[in-house]
């Protein structure tokens, strides 16, 4: 328990809580913070934890589970699944090429180092490339 | 003649003494047990309270409860004097709230949960927690093998002066009512317990990378200890009928022993959830809760909180979230049923 993942979320956030919530979760997902198989707190719990409304939390794991991230089967709670890599649709790589533009310009404009900001995503380049970021 | 008065008087007035100096230690500490970003339940940066003005307003509100403690005790008349023992501070500990609050900040608004699903366990389990019910249950059994023994009227209550003045009678009622309204007050207890474990926020520090479930649990098991002391009370109570008067000492041993063990548990719980080392200070004002829901600091109402309770923030333990409709259901269970239970015994 002292070792599992933890989700933070700003509630003070311009952006909604149950996005936080979602990009949160799937980057602990994406970097193999959690095994197939492995449960999820519950909607509830989460909520509680958090201090937001159930919907909210219930919202966030339908959009997982939509994905393919998560298994929401009554009485079990969130299942974490083996996810298969679906195949990319053109629009899909064209908005990632966007945003990814646009975080970077973000970052510019907040005062990021541009040496900073190349750094990180040669970082992040090795890490996926070797396999830690599924 | 002379020799008892003087005896009586003398227990007039140790009892007094020994319930105002326990009012006086409980509410000068009353400031302490909080976590480090709350003072006077108000959110506060954790250092204000070592602030010249943060120390100022201790002292102030120790000087004025050490006054109303020394008035209530001295007070001719006995009520006057307990009543003015019990509010005085109170309204000491608000008027010392007012002076905290020009210092209020705004908390984080940053939440942390731990993403793995969470055992609200009953501490022991359920053998454990049948304990206290075990023990009124085997005092029901040796009062009806001893059925014939008991007297058809017997002492209940007994005055300052040490001779009764409360009776019961030999029915089930008379003699099975106290174990019956002693089991009613554990189960809400236990019910509660369970409630703290499932349905309370866990506070953790953000920035921090352990996670802080301590503090449930031990209220839990302190919750346990008490239900396993009422029982053992109510079970004395019950048999009063096979044995004497038990005296004033005891009373006032078993109440200098409770009082004497109240406040190492207030400290340990409150250690519990102290800050941890590497939680960053900005994130330790507050506790998850803003002041606006918090009325007089003592009342939670908050009906977008889905935690039906949360830490309390004068003194140690949880409170429920009055802006949730299963609160007042929570509160009319536990509080209200056995008072209507003791009031049904004493009119049957």
């Amino acid at each position: 328990m002292a070792n599992a993942p933890i989700l933070r979320v700003d509630l003070a956030s311009p952006c909604p809580v149950y996005e936080q919530i979602v990009s949160g979760i799937r980057a602990l997902l994406v970097s193999g913070a959690f095994e197939a198989g492995q449960q999820l707190p519950t909607v509830r719990q989460l909520a509680v934890d958090l201090g937001v409304h159930h919907n909210t939390v219930a919202e966030a794991y339908r959009v997982l589970a939509e994905e393919g991230w998560l298994d929401l089967r009554r009485g079990r709670g969130a299942v974490v699944l083996e996810r298969q890599g679906p195949r990319p649709s053109p629009e899909a790589r064209q908005g990632f090429a966007r945003r990814l533009e646009e975080l970077v310009a973000k970052a510019i404009a907040d005062g990021v180092p541009r040496a900073g900001i190349a750094g990180r995503m040669a970082a992040l380049a090795k890490k996926i490339e070797s396999g830690g970021v599924r | 003649m002379i020799e008892p008065m003087i005896e009586h008087l003398g227990w007039l007035v140790i009892l007094p003494l020994v319930a105002s100096l326990a009012a006086l230690a409980l509410f000068w500490m009353l400031p302490n047990w909080s976590r480090p970003g709350i003072y006077f339940a108000v959110t506060v940066p954790p250092e204000f309270r070592e602030t010249p003005e943060g120390r100022q307003i201790l002292r102030r509100y120790r000087v004025q409860v050490t006054a109303h403690v020394a008035i209530g005790f001295a007070w001719p008349s006995l009520i006057v004097g307990i009543v003015w023992v019990a509010f005085g501070p109170l309204v000491s500990l608000l008027m010392a709230r007012e002076r905290v609050m020009p210092h209020a900040v705004k908390p984080s608004m940053v939440r942390e949960a731990v993403l793995a699903p969470r055992a609200a366990h009953l501490p022991g389990g359920w053998l454990l927690q049948l304990g206290p019910f075990a023990i009124l249950a085997a005092t029901a059994i040796w009062l009806h093998l001893h059925w014939s023994e008991i007297p058809d009227r017997f002492p209940v209550h007994w005055g300052i002066d040490g001779r009764p003045n409360g009776w019961s009678v030999r029915t089930p009622a008379g003699v099975y009512g106290p174990l019956v309204f002693g089991a009613s007050i554990i189960a809400g207890m236990a019910v509660l317990t369970y409630g703290i474990l499932r349905h309370t926020r866990v506070q953790r520090a953000p920035g921090s990378g352990s996670v802080h479930l301590d503090f449930p649990h031990q209220v839990a098991y302190f919750l346990v200890a008490v239900e396993f002391f009422l029982a053992a009370c109510m079970s004395a109570v019950a048999l009063l009928p096979l044995t004497s008067n038990p005296g004033i000492a005891l009373v006032l041993i078993l109440t200098v022993l409770l009082l004497a063990a109240i406040f190492p548990l207030a400290h340990w719980l409150n250690k519990s959830r102290a800050p941890f080392a590497d939680a960053h200070p900005l994130d330790l004002a507050g506790d998850g809760t803003l002041d606006e829901h918090w009325k007089m600091g003592v009342i939670y109402f908050n009906p977008e909180d889905p935690a039906l309770f949360v830490e309390k923030r004068f003194g140690i333990g949880y409170t429920l979230n009055f802006g949730h409709a299963s609160s007042w259901l929570i509160l009319a269970l536990v509080g209200v049923l056995p008072l209507v239970l003791l009031l049904a015994l004493r009119h049957s």
